[in-house]
Order: structure tokens, then sequence, then C-alpha cells
């Protein structure tokens, strides 16, 4: 089967939609892979209709099923009570208007937060707005130093946690037994231990005396400071 | 979910939740039909509400061996835009069509950054504005194939017109949607 222009245009829906047979497939194929001015049409109504495809339904109006229920079945059961006064609010409930709400809720707890304006004991004064920014600078600051505390805290209980780690070892270390050896020949898991222990008691010394020689260096260190401050 | 047949029994045997289940369950597909022919939201609530007072008359002739009842609905749809159409011709030509058009929502626009919902918008409503410069036949063609997802043998059935005639005024309002768009410089997607 032969394909030229004329038959691209007149049936290239049913090209794109998948209504060719294999033979006219493989024509249109051959045709388009040599063919420019097809190429391109296809490739701007191909576009179109992607474009067209990815459009949603409208949602309809939200009274207007009831509209038609009413003008069909006549009027409807009235609602009492607080459905009466509150039932505009179903058309409420989106997804879209809840978030909206949910976002604008969060930013305004925001905004009263960093002013300082707390609601039990609101003041007009509290809206000049010289005393909200005062506010927020001060709530800023507060913030920020908070944070270096925190951070510092931090820092101290690290260190000591880890100057202090070290030395607990020792204790950990099984106690030396008192039972005698029971047969050379057989070497208990526990002299290991044994053995170790003149290392671990060294080391405990050297760590010992380096907390010493530390708290020594610190004990100085206002003197220290005085005598260089002197000269 | 009851299918539509069971429920047009039940409404033509008077029972008023079964017709208010068809009201809710249809009138989405019915109301975007009439937005996307007229371009106008006011008149397509009006033109649905008028859709729904016919379908209540004429339901007892509705047969399921003619066809799936959404198809048969789409049918009386159709029936009425071009009746309302044709009764509107004379106010539309001394409007501007570009005030008529609606917006066109994209899907999983709410997913977008802003800078790509406005672009998003700014394309729906050139593509709403071009569908509007096709002749009726051609936009409603267009519209119940690509905006309505019907078949080709559903759109034959609506239109009550040759397979041949259908085929050929889908391709023709593709291509000339697709030649305005470029006239009116959108780039392709």
């Amino acid at each position: 089967m032969t394909w030229d222009c004329t038959i691209t245009e007149d049936r290239l829906s049913e090209a794109l939609d998948g209504m060719l047979s294999r033979e006219e497939g493989a024509a249109y194929m051959a045709h388009m892979a040599s063919c420019l001015h097809c190429q391109e049409l296809a490739g701007q109504v191909g576009a179109m209709l992607e474009r067209m495809h990815r459009l949603e339904m409208v949602p309809e109006p939200p009274q207007l099923s009831e509209e038609i229920l009413q003008a069909t079945l006549g009027p409807r059961e009235q609602k009492h009570g607080w459905r009466q006064w509150f039932g505009w609010t179903a058309s409420l409930w989106q997804p879209r208007f809840v978030m909206g709400a949910v976002t604008v809720a969060a930013s305004l707890l925001i905004v009263v937060h960093a002013s300082g304006i707390t609601p039990g004991k609101f003041r007009r004064l509290d809206l000049n707005p010289v005393n909200l920014l005062r506010t927020a600078n001060r709530q800023a600051h507060l913030s920020y130093a908070r944070g270096v505390k925190f951070v510092n805290d931090l820092r101290v209980v690290y260190e000591i946690q880890s100057r202090l780690e070290p030395a607990q070892e020792p204790s950990i270390a099984p106690t030396p037994s008192t039972e005698p050896p029971s047969q050379p020949s057989a070497p208990n898991p526990r002299e290991k231990s044994e053995k170790k222990q003149p290392r671990d008691r060294s080391q405990l010394h050297n760590r010992t005396m380096f907390a010493v020689v530390l708290a020594g260096e610190t004990t100085d260190l206002p003197n220290a400071i005085l005598s260089r401050s002197a000269r | 979910m009851e299918p539509d047949a069971q429920l047009v029994e039940k409404c033509i045997r008077g029972d008023g939740p079964a017709w208010e289940e068809l009201v809710r369950r249809h009138a989405r597909r019915v109301h975007n039909l009439c937005y996307r022919f007229t371009g106008n939201s006011t008149e397509a609530e009006d033109l649905t509400q008028q859709v729904f007072l016919r379908l209540f008359r004429t339901l007892p002739s509705y047969q399921s061996a003619q066809g799936a009842f959404p198809t048969w609905l789409t049918s009386v749809t159709r029936n009425l835009l071009v009746d309302h159409y044709r009764r509107t011709k004379h106010e539309r030509m001394t409007d501007s069509i570009d005030d008529a058009m609606p917006v066109l929502e994209e899907r999983h626009s709410a997913a977008r950054t802003p800078d790509r919902l406005a672009e998003a918008v700014e394309l729906s409503q050139q593509l709403q504005r071009a569908l509007g410069r096709l002749s009726p036949e051609l936009r409603e063609a267009v519209i119940l194939r690509d905006l309505q997802s019907l078949e080709y043998n559903e759109i034959q059935a609506v239109l009550q017109v040759p397979e041949g005639t259908v085929k050929s005024r889908i391709n023709r309002g593709r291509i000339e949607l697709a030649r305005v768009l470029k006239e009116m410089g959108v780039r392709p997607a």
C-alpha cells in the first residue's frame, strides 16, 4: 500500500488513535520516516492531544444536583436546627480549601508567637508597630541565645561523658579470682584477665594522674590569667 | 455500585432515591459537556438543569438495547446543546468569544509550582479559545472524543451520523485546532 501526504491529512486521527490495520500502519510509518511535512503535522496534533488529555473535569457547582432534584422531585425535606444554619459549610470541606485554611492558621500562629502577643494578656498597646518590632527582635535574640546555650550544654555533657567513659572501663573488668589455679596444663580463661590487670591498673593510674594535672591546671588558670593581665 | 440500567428501571417505577443517585452520578459529566461547548459557567448550569428535566420526562423511552445509558444521556445533552446553539446564534455573534471562554483546569495542577501552574492555566485558556474558533460540528466531535473520552462508535450513536463522518469530523477538528493553536503562537507541549 502506498501512503502520501493527502492520506495523512485524511486519516491522521485514525493513525494516532491506533485504528489503522497492520498494513496501513506500516505504510504510514514508512511515509512518516521520509516526509518532514507530515512529521510536523503529526507532531503538532499529537502534542495538542496530549495537552487536551491532561485537562480534567471542571467541578460542577455544589448546589447543582440539589436544584435539579428540587426541580424534578419537588421541594426537598427541609433541614432543621443547626443543620439549617450550617448547611452551607458542607461546600467548604474541599481539600484545597482546608489546606489553605490550615496554612493561614499556622502562619498566623507563627506571627503571633514571634510578635510576643499572648492571647490571655492582650492589650491594645501590643499592636503598636514599635512594640511589635521590639518584641519580635527580643524574641529572635532570645531564641538565638537559647539555641546557643543548648548547643554549649550538649558540648559540655559530651565532653564530660567522653572523659569519664574510659575511666570506668577497669571497673567493668572481671574481679580477680581467689581460687588457686587447678591445672597448669589447662589454662583457665580467667588467667588472661589476671595477666591483663597490671596493664589496666597502669592505665587507670595514668588517667588519674591526667585528671589531677588537669585539675591543677584548672585551679592555676585564674592565677595565670591574672598574672598575664598584670603584665 | 448499582448499574445505571437498574437505576433507570427503579426511576421509571417512581423510586426517588434512585433518581437522586442517577443525578449525582452524572451531573458532573453533563455539566462538563455543556461547559466545554458553551464556554460559560452560568449557561452550562442552566443547560445541565434542562438536560435533567428533559431526561426526567423522557426516561421511560430509554431502552438498554439502544446502548449504554451514558451514551444515551450524552445524546440527549448534545441535542439540547444544538438547540441552544441555534437559538442563541445571533446573540453570540455580537459577543466577544474571548469573554465567554472558560478556564480549563489541568490535571494534577495542585502539585505544580506557582510558575508552572500559571503557565498551565495560560495554555488551557489558549486551548479553550482555539476550541471556540472551530465550527460547532468539529468542536462537538473533538470535545466528545478528546475531552469526554468517548469511543468512535459512541460518538456515532450520539451524533447520529455515519462512522466515516465521525472519523472525518474528529480528524478535521483536530488538525484545525492544531492549526489555530499554531496561529496563536502556542508552543507544542
